[in-house]
């Protein structure tokens, strides 16, 4: 250390020299879960609904294993893809988070929330740009239950109840007057639910293990469906020596979800021939593993490294058949295997250093290389049933290869990424938090963006004598854009020359200036401790998207259709507002609630020029200011904004009561000030049929929507309705009992809790339809793609056992 | 030891030497770059080429109403023939406005000259010497004719080469041009192509351009221009007797497309027909043309084409070719060789074209061409060629044809994404 001259070689030093830690940053809130009240349906999302300022958790669907919508200060041009979804880490450790496209199923169902201690939700800048491109949308970290010290604890506990639509009024179900009794009896008559675990843990000085299992049947609300997941995990801590350790995680999951109902896909079909739509084979089944293993050498107490390989895949596969008896003597078949793969390694080494008794460093310097793997192969199939055979035939064996389509497609991504940490802490008072990260990706021909980040975090406790903690930082991630931007196209056309040749047509050149999408984001926290038992914080948050990737249309005499270009400046702006409260603390009875708010603002800052000739032409309505997610329609020839998608405020509201040891809790969730248009059955036409004039329906609104459909016909489509899209909603609701004198008796037996718990219990709101969250875009499309089923309430009664 | 400060030249070297290690090789897809690594994949550029000319002519029996269906001869039971048969080209109709969109044939000049520029990066490995010069000669005899399309369809047009593009070309320099790639093309493309195991195939020659083809294509373009000694110069220099084994016509090859508003039997005869006053008026009773080019029923009154091979749809066939040598002979002063060729051609015709005279050769020539190439989409060009437009077209006078009528009006789309206003006449037809 000598050797360096003061104070700039020092500086080089750290920042260049020295290596960190893991990327254990702290989370800003972190929530245990074992004080959550769980949910009945399955999905670790679920669990968080309404429980954190600023963390929108949309039950969109009933159908069981489809996933919540997650956002946390996300923001993307596309309402309906996942770029807003948040970073999900296991233990750190990245994971496959998002449902595929095939089977729809959640990868967080993959586990169970009695398999969790914590999750830490990770919003501010200076802790998520360590996460550079990774995390442009917050981060959520899962961190797993480890085995407590003691030999062997085994913990059991079950559950069972029934999900049911209280009466299924075809006014308020989206398929509004669709085959409507057949929807009455597929969702009269409710259905199980129920779920096991078993965990078995310990600690000692060699480490701590923890393994188990689980089962959860959920059968779902649509008869005949439903969803099941079985699991067998392993999280264990070995001390090789006193210095070097290991950490493993396991996680293998089976999940199978039954579909077997066209109008639970799309209303834009021939009515079904058959009653109550039995008629449709539809079975996904998914494998998720998550793994990892992560090494620690500790070389001094100040200097250790680690090193952490995860591996997380999914194979999802969909079978699905229409038998004969619909499709007028023809059967239809199709199978679809997606898997996935994410490999990451992250090496660091960690530095601390006392500069003096006041000043110290934390410092982490390190670097991650992340690898994404995706393999889709499907084939379908038609054949007539002119051969025979009854209308359940299976036609996998019967494929004619004139009327089998196949495809198969693998999409490969490289990110590598260096980072460097440093936490400066100067005595109580002021904390420094300092963030670099470059990441380089495999998808751009400028490979490397830079992230860097600065966060200050004060406290007034020591200095001023007031209990009040203040925070500001400011710093930049990045959106990774989709890789067909980058590498370019070429459009081809088959079956020329007999089927002998492919003729490969229009080339669209690879868009070497492609680049992420830029967020820089302001921070400023307040917390306030207004009595010891009563502690509020404010937050606020300033994010600026900029050069967003679009298509820009070319003159027709170029030979292609459009080129990529980057351009754009959107603004999030939003306060999060949360109190937790102790009213009342004794040994006999307490009182704990926890208010959350978020008030969020989306805006458009800079649009393109000549918007109208690139494909977000949709946006031209708006204007410098406007809200991103404004809902435009025409009215006569001119569009105008009607509305919009996202609410003025959202957040939860959780109260805890204790009468010894009988305690109840519920969450309700809430939004207010968004909208929702529903789009016409009936009022849809070409507009060369109705002369370009749109004709205007009585009892429905004079707006419209104008697209082109595959031939190039310009549709005009009716909007019904736009209506208040504000809700309360008693999200969840627990009762339970600890029956510590039944636990006395048994010697062995250490606690024993009895529980009822409901789910989605009561909905307040104007909204027509059942669920206010049910229309993912804010918009029900005549044909209710992006509308989810009717989400169905759930009472279960459940035991916990402690050995 | 001041080593430090090679740590951040350390730092950047290690950077750039990670940007290899994050180039992942694309399996199992069709992008753009490192694609066309064999000569296979050129093939596949090429065939494009023709696919997307197919589609320029064949979408909404385009090259129909370019030609017989707008003048009269053929009608093609579509609901908007009625509306070019009656010169309402500006209609308010999705079918007529895709048709006075030129967008399909500028895909396939881009098409073109993105051959071009693969053949010229492509190494001698990749593409012999047969292979380079077969697959440079058609993306310029395709850039060629669709250019000849576009100049007689819409008169001036937009250039779309990279040291002009978007600039306004008259018809008579794009036509120019057009003339110089064909030329280019006449020079590489073989008589008869070979197929994928080195053997001539006449199949193959049918549907791809080979050298009578372009050869006809150059000569039609310089009559176009006026330079009927070119012309004549060309077709015999081109077409001698030690050739005659070799030619071969070029037609679309046609079948099953994965776009569906292409038809796959263009030509038959329960869309395209001839009514029977038509046949009558052109096909004179004892014209032996009647009996072996069409199908007659007296009792619809109707008159279908015979086609005799329905994987082609002829655009420059082999029987032009004494067309083109009576009009080119014609055009440079010497009527008697033309007189031949036309008589030559017109085997099966009620009249004594011996008696032609230079003043009613052209009439002739006129009439032999509408017959011999009805369902080629040639008949409008012939009459704009030969400055026949308001005599056969009576929407049309004189003045209107001054005015620009002979042409199709522009798209809106062509109108906005190029700057470019609509014709005299056009703009208020």
């Amino acid at each position: 250390m000598r050797l360096l001259p003061e104070p700039a070689g020092r500086a080089l030093f750290f920042l260049l020299v020295s290596f960190g830690i893991t990327m254990g940053l702290w989370a800003q809130d972190s929530v245990r879960v074992d004080s959550m009240i769980f949910s009945n349906r399955s999905g670790l999302e679920n669990i968080l609904q309404g429980s954190v300022a600023g963390l929108r958790v949309k039950s969109w669907s009933g159908t069981p294993g489809a996933q919540s919508t997650l956002n946390l200060r996300g923001l993307s041009l596309d309402p309906t893809d996942q770029s807003t979804m948040p970073l999900i880490l296991i233990n750190g450790v990245p994971i496959i988070a998002g449902p595929s496209n095939v089977t729809g199923i959640n990868p967080l169902n993959y586990y169970s929330p009695e398999q969790v201690e914590r999750i830490e939700v990770i919003k501010d800048i200076d802790r998520l740009a360590a996460y550079g491109v990774q995390a442009p949308n917050g981060a959520l970290n899962i961190i797993m239950k480890e085995g407590e010290s003691g030999s062997i604890h085994v913990r059991g506990s079950a559950f069972a109840g029934v999900n049911f639509l209280q009466n299924m009024d075809y006014h308020k179900d989206a398929f509004y007057n669709f085959n409507t009794r057949a929807r009455r009896e597929v969702y009269g008559s409710g259905s199980m639910i129920h779920e096991q675990n078993l965990l078995v843990d310990g600690a000692g000085t060699y480490g701590s293990y923890l393994f188990g299992l689980t089962n959860h049947q959920d059968k779902g609300i649509i008869q005949n469906t439903g969803l099941g997941r079985q699991s067998l995990f392993l999280n264990a801590k070995y001390n090789i020596t006193d210095k070097f350790s290991a950490h493993f995680y396991n996680n293998l999951a089976l999940a199978n979800r039954n579909g077997r109902y066209a109008g639970e896909y799309s209303r834009d079909i021939t009515l079904p021939v058959v009653a109550d739509e039995t008629f449709f084979m539809d079975k996904n089944r998914n494998i998720g593993i998550i793994s990892s293993m992560g090494l620690t050498y500790q070389f001094s107490p100040a200097f250790k490294v680690s090193s952490v390989a995860g591996l997380s895949y999914e194979g999802a596969s969909r079978d699905a058949y229409i038998p004969s008896n619909v499709l007028e003597g023809s059967i239809y078949a199709s199978s679809v295997a997606y898997k996935r793969q994410l490999i990451t390694l992250n090496t660091s080494l960690n530095y601390l250093h006392d500069f003096s008794d006041a000043l110290k460093l934390d410092m982490a310097i390190g670097n991650e290389i992340r690898s994404t793997d995706d393999r889709l192969t499907s084939v379908n199939g038609a054949r007539s049933m002119e051969d025979g055979g009854s209308n359940y035939v299976k036609v996998v064996t019967g494929y004619n290869a004139n009327q089998v389509n196949a495809l198969s497609d693998h999409e490969r991504e490289k990110l590598l990424s260096f980072y460097g940490i440093w936490k400066w802490k100067y005595k109580k008072d002021l904390g420094v938090n300092m963030v670099l990260r470059a990441d380089g990706s495999s998808l751009y021909k400028n490979k490397w963006a830079l992230y860097p980040a600065l966060g200050i975090h004060y406290d007034l406790e020591n200095k001023l004598k007031l209990p009040v903690k203040v925070n500001a930082s400011i710093g930049k991630t990045g959106v990774l854009s989709r890789p067909e931007v980058y590498r370019g196209a070429l459009d081809a056309y088959g079956d020329y020359y007999g089927g002998n040749y492919l003729g490969v047509g229009q080339l669209y050149p690879a868009f070497g200036a492609a680049k992420s999408v830029g967020v820089t984001q302001v921070d400023l926290g307040l917390s306030v401790a207004i009595l010891p038992s009563l502690h509020l914080s404010v937050d606020y948050f300033n994010k600026t998207y900029r050069d967003f990737t679009y298509q820009r249309f070319l003159p027709n005499i170029s030979g292609i259709n459009y080129e990529y270009e980057t351009g754009g400046v959107l603004g999030l702006s939003g306060f999060e507002w949360a109190l937790d409260a102790k009213w009342i603390q004794t040994d006999r009875f307490s009182w704990t609630s926890n208010l959350n708010i978020a008030f969020y603002r989306n805006k458009v800052k800079e649009l393109p020029g000549d918007i109208e000739n690139t494909s977000l032409a949709y946006m031209g309505a708006l204007s410098k200011g406007s809200a991103v997610t404004s809902l435009i329609a025409y009215e006569g020839k001119q569009p105008k904004v009607i509305g919009n998608s996202e609410p003025n405020a959202f957040g939860g509201f959780s109260n805890t009561f204790r009468y010894r040891n009988i305690s109840a809790s519920m969450v309700w969730t809430y939004a207010w000030g968004s909208n929702i248009i529903a789009e016409s059955f009936t009022s849809r036409y070409y507009a060369d049929r109705v002369g370009n004039e749109f004709p205007l329906k009585s009892a429905e609104t004079p707006y419209y929507l104008a697209s082109t459909n595959a031939d190039g016909r310009t549709v005009y489509q009716g909007i019904r309705t736009v209506e208040d899209g504000s809700f309360v909603r008693l999200s969840r609701a627990a009762v339970s009992w600890h029956l510590s004198s039944a636990s006395k008796k048994l010697a062995q037996l250490s606690d024993l809790e009895v529980f009822v718990r409901g789910d989605n219990l009561l909905i307040l709101s104007r909204y027509s339809g059942i669920n206010a969250e049910e229309n993912i875009t804010g918009s029900r499309r005549y044909d209710l793609s992006y509308t989810g089923t009717p989400l169905p309430s759930s009472v279960a009664l459940g035991v916990k056992l402690v050995f | 030891m001041k080593c430090w400060k090679f740590i951040p030249i350390a730092s950047v070297i290690l950077l750039f030497s990670c940007s290899k290690s994050l180039t992942v090789e694309q399996e199992n897809r069709t992008v753009e770059e490192g694609y066309y690594s064999s000569a296979q994949r050129i093939q596949q550029a090429v065939i494009g080429g023709y696919a997307d000319l197919r589609r320029a002519l064949l979408a909404n029996y385009a090259w129909m109403m370019y030609g017989e269906a707008r003048a009269g001869d053929l009608s093609v039971t579509v609901p908007y023939q009625e509306m070019v048969l009656n010169q309402e080209l500006t209609a308010d109709n999705r079918f007529v406005t895709q048709l006075t969109d030129w967008g399909y044939f500028y895909d396939v000049i881009k098409d073109a000259n993105d051959v071009l520029d693969i053949v010229a990066a492509a190494d001698e490995e990749t593409l012999n010497a047969y292979q380079r010069n077969l697959f440079k000669g058609e993306a310029l005899a395709l850039k060629s004719i669709t250019y000849f399309y576009l100049a007689r369809i819409w008169g001036a047009v937009p250039s779309a080469e990279k040291n002009n593009f978007g600039s306004r070309l008259s018809s008579e320099e794009v036509i120019t041009q057009a003339v110089i790639w064909a030329a280019e093309a006449k020079a590489l493309l073989p008589w008869i192509l070979l197929n994928d195991d080195g053997i001539e195939s006449a199949a193959l020659t049918a549907v791809r351009f080979n050298k009578t083809a372009v050869t006809l294509l150059l000569a039609q373009e310089q009559l176009w221009l006026g330079q009927g000694q070119n012309a004549y110069n060309l077709l015999s220099n081109t077409f001698t007797a030690a050739t005659a084994d070799s030619l071969s016509g070029f037609g679309l090859s046609v079948g099953k497309d994965r776009r569906t508003d292409i038809p796959e039997a263009p030509l038959n005869g329960s869309v395209v027909r001839m009514p029977l006053d038509r046949l009558n008026a052109i096909y004179p009773t004892g014209d032996a043309r009647r009996g072996s080019m069409f199908n007659i029923s007296a009792s619809q009154n109707i008159a279908t084409l015979i086609v005799r091979d329905a994987g082609i749809l002829d655009l420059l066939p082999r029987r032009e070719i004494d067309l083109l040598f009576a009009e080119a002979a014609w055009r440079s002063g010497q009527l008697e060789e033309a007189k031949e060729h036309l008589i030559s051609a017109a085997a099966g015709a009620t009249e004594d074209y011996n008696t032609l005279t230079e003043e009613t050769f052209g009439a002739a020539l006129l009439l032999e061409r509408q017959r011999l190439l009805v369902g080629t989409g040639q008949r409008f060009f012939d009459l704009i060629r030969f400055d026949e437009v308001s005599s056969y077209i009576p929407a049309f006078t004189e003045a209107d044809v001054e005015k620009g009528a002979a042409y199709w009006p522009l798209s809106a789309n062509s109108i906005k994404g190029n700057s470019l206003s609509q014709n005299d006449f056009w703009s208020h037809p």
